[in-house]
């Protein structure tokens, strides 16, 4: 390929991971803008959801690709998958928050971050000693349809992801800027005390960012499903990494940030690996995380600097 | 520029509890304390409905723990808050809200990131839309004419004057019963002071409770029906604002050095 | 104050100790003899690798509070140093200048059928040691990025460069050998023979190591270093007023818990002979985490503890039980017990254990600091002492300076767009006593923080003593010679009277991390020295602090957090006390006492600012009173012309009261007539 069909292909390969990258920094930082807590748990739950997904398809009689759909039965098929995995990664998020993480949320230190770790452990093993360490097939009931452009390729399920993504996207921009509990969220996360003198029950603001976070989560679980058909217990880390420096990079806690950052990791990623090497793309990822960290920590968006207050 | 007589003429004649003889809130016997820190000690007030009270005295002298412990922020240890006759002290902030009270808070803390349309409505969180929203934010923009011009405007861009009439009109969108202001004229221009004391007049005439924390007593007693004074958390004073006025030993209280009674 | 009944009926708490650290001794000698299976011996060498790795990481999160999730990079780095260093991985071509190095044993010729190539050799002894140095240097290196951030940040950037050691390891294959691993890594070698293949050598060398390091650890955690550490861990910005360099401190910790994990590297890759990436990762930090977590955070025998249950559990009695649970599925035939491996679980068991342990137990197994019961009133009480401090005469007298003590010149602070400070002037002279009075909001806390360098100025000069001192990092600010309370008191919550107020001398005393260890004479004395000036200094309170010296200062009363504050300051032997509010929330009697011992102080020649709003203190012991409103500077004078000041008036009660204060005046004067 010539290298401007390169540039595209991995341009698009980039966005598409972006576009799952988005979603989970989305969730990452809904909850961290409020409680200014990183939780760890928040990228198993990534991975749990693209179990339940895998299940889900696997009850609707789709195994591997044994099973291909069109139209509205496909449309209605992802329907059902999405839904019930962001349902249940919704109710897992907030499920922790309720009976562990609320025990631990006004105590000093590292507590409720060190808390959050274990109930990511535990996620992960217990997936682990359930389902196997090894890689499983994820079901695609996706036509194989792809287009052309110069050399590269774009793929049906490219432009569905990318679809899928914004509808989300727009889905929790329109929720957090036009609703009444949206309004209560970002008011929660200026200022909570000032909030709670308006009425908000900041629990209850606190137990929906969870939800919605975990249920992007989830749904960011499904989409990784669908574009590589494929999952394991172990991909929380690795995609969890690069969400995390996503959030970071556009601006912890703010959420046009955590989008943008999304789409840059996910480009950063697809060209490293093409033009550098995979095995170093996750020193990359981690230095940009550092970098920015070190010497921008309010991120490309972000007005909040993590330093010492 | 003298602020003395600015409001004197619009001070009501009647004093005492109510206009209507009811009162709005009790404090009795409240006694509040950070750690061992004895904040609050044996506090007495009374809110007529109708009335503009004022709550006096220099720094740390329990002024704010007043106003957190009536919003809910502070749970007293002994002593009772009761509201419209139902006592309160037990309730939640935001249940505290849903039954009739709202707070201006000290230095504003309007919501930065949100525009002032949008604090306002946070303001009418407990309340339900519709008609009696637009009612309502019309009222406040009838009273604040530069607070509809900036309606659009992020809250964090205002100046200090500005954001206080929009913390005032957030309180009144919760169609409150009584309103709560933490120190009004805190790091406020003379001309707003006087633009902010006027309206909390007007809101006071158009059927608002008013209870009002003050450092400034000047101002507070220009528009106050009574007043109370507070040293080192206890009540040193109190009395209706023309008393108030007359007598020096508010200077004394404020720094610190009123003799009174009470066993130490 | 202990009790004892019977000199022969039981023994005292530190006998107890020595008998049972005695016991514990003899039986880690002989177990090897008694127990006599490898595989059990190999296990307890691997628990005494384990506990090295939660003592080093117990410094830098238990002792300083810096939470470090990638810790596992420094046993990392051990590793391949010592690893590199023997295996015949990295072999370059010989040269005559490698032959001095042969002579002294470091390397050797060899030859593999080709051009003669050089082969590392280095003694397992001496790799110990040089891996600490290079392990330590890569904590500075590694910690240094993360002084400023805030401590989930810090926990993130650890993590990072945690995760960059093995992925490098796993890409430079030339010099690791990738994912493969290094093999053929050289065993230890004592009195010229191998360790060999049974695992007891090792087992003895890693109790030794542990030994080692629970004494380096204890000696830290007694020593100012210790101290400080804690200090910074409880309040960053209040160390830092009371003289702690936190660059510094914070670069020890990492540096000290790196190298207790790069000798622990070295150790753990002798034992197996070989080292790959997959032995140093995320799961491995995160081990070591739960292991510190579930001994007690901060506890040296806690992690110690905490690290052998849970190395042991796993391979002592995981594999058992599952044997038993699989036995149990087959019997009431339910597969899926039958099949499971217990041993896979352990990170599930860890996960729980964070979990169980944040949620319920935070302090840990053996926690560092045994809870002790609040104190009621009566034990609290104390009867108002008037007359000032007692004991001062044993206090050497502060020597004034000449001239003036600090002055303040043209100050300015801004917080975007507010003016805290507007070209504030202030003078104390030398021994003097002056006092700044002003409503909320005026800028007296932040003279305060300007002048001890916790706010930048924006504008002006601060001189002590003819010294420019703005600009000056606070711990700096400190050892010049000007030491502070704060409005709302920042102690070090969970240390001692004692102890809080020990961290007050930090500046003036010398021992460093090495000297601490060692506690040599020159050492014991010094610490011996500090603890009297701190017990006399306590004692100047009489007998309200001094029976609670050894008390958590949470379990003060407000006003003895108050005098613990300011002992603290006054133990680090200052040019000039400021104190801030320091008979808020005192009655009457308290204020009328603490007043009276500050003015004592004065009379010690101690040069004193002052921030008060009860006017009767004021004028008991101010010469001078400084009114701020609104960051400016709107009267000065003596406390009587202060107070019938107009302005003054006008700036804390407005403006109508003031006529009723004047016609006051009017009236008192034509009385005096």
């Amino acid at each position: 390929m010539t290298t401007t069909d390169l540039l595209l292909q991995q341009t698009i390969n980039g966005l598409s991971l972006g576009a799952m990258y988005s979603l989970l920094a989305l969730g990452f930082t809904l909850v961290y803008g409020i409680l200014e807590l990183i939780n760890f748990s928040h990228f198993n739950i990534f991975m749990v959801g693209s179990f339940v997904a895998m299940m889900v398809l696997q009850a609707l009689g789709i195994e591997g690709q044994s099973v291909i759909l069109t139209g509205l039965p496909l449309i209605g098929t992802l329907l059902a998958a999405f839904l019930a995995t962001m349902l249940v990664t919704g109710l897992l998020g907030v499920g922790i928050e309720r009976f562990l993480l609320r025990r631990v949320r006004y105590v000093k230190g590292p507590a409720a971050m060190i808390t959050t770790i274990g109930v990511s452990y535990i996620l992960l093993n217990v997936v682990l000693l359930t389902a196997g360490a090894d890689g499983k097939n994820f079901p695609d009931p996706l036509p194989p349809i792809q287009f052309a452009i110069g050399d590269a390729v774009l793929r049906l399920r490219e432009i569905m992801i990318w679809v899928i993504a914004i509808v989300l996207m727009g889905g929790l921009t329109w929720f957090v800027g036009f609703t009444r509990m949206g309004k209560a969220m970002r008011a929660t996360a200026q200022d909570p005390e000032a909030a709670r003198m308006m009425g908000v029950e900041v629990d209850r603001v606190i137990m929906m960012a969870f939800f919605l976070g975990s249920a992007l989560a989830g749904a960011g679980g499904v989409i990784f499903g669908l574009y590589y058909n494929y999952t394991s217990a172990a991909v929380g880390f690795n995609a969890g990494l690069r969400a995390f420096t996503a959030a970071v990079l556009g601006g912890i806690g703010n959420v046009p940030g955590a989008m943008i950052g999304g789409l840059i990791i996910g480009v950063i990623e697809a060209m490293g690996g093409q033009f550098i090497a995979t095995e170093w793309t996750d020193v990359i990822i981690f230095s940009i995380l550092v970098l920015v960290l070190v010497f921008r920590p309010a991120g490309l968006l972000g007005r909040v600097a993590p330093n010492k207050s | 520029m003298s602020f003395d007589s600015t409001h004197d003429g619009a001070t009501p004649a009647t004093v005492g509890p109510g206009r209507d003889g009811s009162l709005l809130l009790e404090f009795t016997g409240v006694n509040t304390y950070y750690g061992d820190l004895h904040a609050l000690k044996d506090v007495n007030y009374t809110i007529g409905k109708g009335e503009i009270v004022s709550l006096l005295g220099g720094n740390a002298c329990g002024k704010s723990t007043t106003m957190k412990t009536i919003m809910g922020v502070v749970r007293p240890a002994t002593g009772t808050v009761i509201f419209e006759g139902k006592p309160i002290e037990k309730l939640s902030t935001s249940e505290r809200v849903r039954r009739g009270i709202a707070p201006v808070l000290e230095a504003r803390r309007l919501f930065p990131r949100m525009t002032v349309f949008e604090n306002l409505e946070m303001g009418a969180y407990t309340q339900k839309r519709g008609a009696q929203f637009n009612e309502d934010l019309d009222r406040v923009y009838s009273l604040f004419p530069r607070v509809k011009e900036r309606r659009n405007q992020l809250g964090g861009t205002l100046s200090g004057g500005e954001q206080q009439m929009v913390a005032i009109g957030r309180a009144l969108m919760a169609r409150p019963r009584l309103i709560c202001m933490d120190e009004p004229s805190m790091g406020l221009s003379p001309l707003y002071v006087e633009q902010v004391f006027d309206i909390i007049q007007e809101i006071n005439r158009q059927g608002t409770t008013i209870f009002m924390v003050e450092q400034n007593a000047n101002m507070a007693l220009s528009i106050a029906h009574r007043a109370y004074v507070l040293q080192t958390g206890r009540v040193v004073l109190s009395g209706t604002a023309a008393e108030m006025r007359e007598n020096a030993s508010i200077r004394e209280a404020y720094l610190g050095e009123l003799k009174v009674d009470a066993a130490a | 104050m202990s009790v004892t009944t019977h000199p022969s009926a039981s023994l005292s708490a530190a006998q107890k100790k020595k008998l049972g650290l005695f016991l514990l001794t003899l039986f880690i000698l002989i177990f090897p003899y008694v127990h006599d299976n490898d595989g059990d011996i190999d296990s307890m060498a691997n628990a005494a690798a384990y506990a090295t790795l939660a003592l080093g990481l117990n410094i830098v999160v238990g002792f300083a509070g810096l939470l470090d999730l990638g810790y596992a990079a420094f046993f990392a780095i051990g590793a391949y140093y010592y690893g590199i260093l023997t295996s015949f991985q990295v072999m370059p071509l010989w040269s005559p200048g490698w032959a001095p190095l042969a002579a002294l044993g470091l390397v050797e010729k060899m030859n593999q059928g080709g051009p003669d190539l050089v082969h590392f050799t280095l003694s397992f002894w001496i790799a110990l040691p040089t891996a600490a140095l290079v392990a330590a240097f890569f904590g500075v290196l590694f910690g240094a990025p993360t002084l400023r951030l805030r401590g989930d940040y810090l926990a993130i950037v650890t993590l990072g460069f945690g995760e960059i050691v093995p992925i490098v390891a796993r890409n430079v294959d030339s010099v690791t050998n990738g994912a493969a691993g290094l093999n053929g890594v050289q065993a230890p070698h004592l009195f010229g023979s191998s360790f060999g293949v049974s695992a007891t050598p090792y087992y003895y060398v890693g109790m030794a190591l542990v030994a080692l390091l629970i004494f380096i650890s204890i000696r830290l955690r007694d020593s100012r270093i210790g101290r400080a550490w804690m200090a910074l861990r409880e309040d960053e910005t209040a160390a830092s007023a009371m003289g702690v360099n936190l660059v510094r401190l914070k670069l020890l910790a990492f540096a000290i818990g790196a190298a207790f994990a790069g000798m622990t590297g070295v150790f753990f890759v002798a034992k197996l002979q070989t080292a790959t990436p997959e032995m140093f990762g995320f799961p491995v930090s995160t081990m070591v985490l739960v292991m510190v977590v579930f001994g007690g955070m901060g506890s040296v025998w806690g992690v110690v503890l905490g690290a052998a249950i849970l190395q042991l559990l796993q391979s002592w009695f995981l594999k058992d039980m599952s044997g038993w649970v699989n036995a149990f599925g087959d019997m009431i035939g339910v597969q899926w017990l039958a099949h499971v491996d217990l041993v896979q679980s352990m990170e599930l068991i860890f996960g729980i254990i964070l979990v169980v342990m944040m949620l319920f137990r935070r302090d840990g197994l053996i926690p560092a600091r045994r809870k002790q019961p609040l104190l009621n009133f009566e034990q609290q009480h104390a009867e108002v002492r008037r007359g000032g401090f007692v004991g001062l005469d044993r206090i050497p007298k502060w020597q004034p300076g000449r001239g003036n003590a600090l002055e303040v010149r043209g100050v300015t602070v801004k917080f975007g767009g507010l003016t805290a400070l507007n070209k504030v002037d202030i003078t104390v002279p030398a021994g003097g006593v002056v006092a700044v009075i002003g409503p909320n909001g005026s800028g007296k806390s932040t003279l305060f923080n300007v002048i001890t360098g916790l706010v930048h100025a924006d504008g002006g000069s601060i001189k002590l003593e003819g010294a420019e001192i703005l600009g000056l990092a606070p711990h700096k600010v400190l050892e010049q010679g000007v030491a502070r309370t704060f409005q709302n008191i920042r102690l070090f919550p969970n240390l001692t009277v004692l102890e809080n107020v020990l961290i007050g001398q930090h500046t003036r005393l010398r021992t460093g991390a090495i000297a601490a260890v060692l506690r040599l004479a020159g050492t014991r004395a010094e610490e011996a020295r500090a603890l009297r000036w701190a017990m006399d200094i306590i004692g100047l309170f009489g007998n309200r602090l001094t029976p609670r010296a050894n008390q958590i200062v949470t379990g003060l009363s407000y006003a003895n957090r108050r005098r613990v504050e300011i002992a603290r300051a006054l133990a680090s032997r200052p040019k000039i006390l400021l104190l801030d509010e320091p008979t808020a929330g005192m009655n009457p009697a308290e204020t009328l006492e603490l007043a009276e011992q500050i003015k004592s102080l004065h009379e010690l020649g101690l040069t004193i600012l002052l921030i008060e709003h009860k006017l009767d203190v004021v004028t008991t012991l101010a010469s001078t009173v400084v009114v701020l409103d609104h960051g400016d500077k709107i009267a000065e004078g003596k406390p009587e012309d202060v107070r019938r000041n107009d302005e003054v008036l006008t700036a804390y009660l407005g403006r109508a009261v003031r006529e009723a204060v004047k016609a006051e005046a009017l009236a008192e004067s034509a009385n005096v007539v």
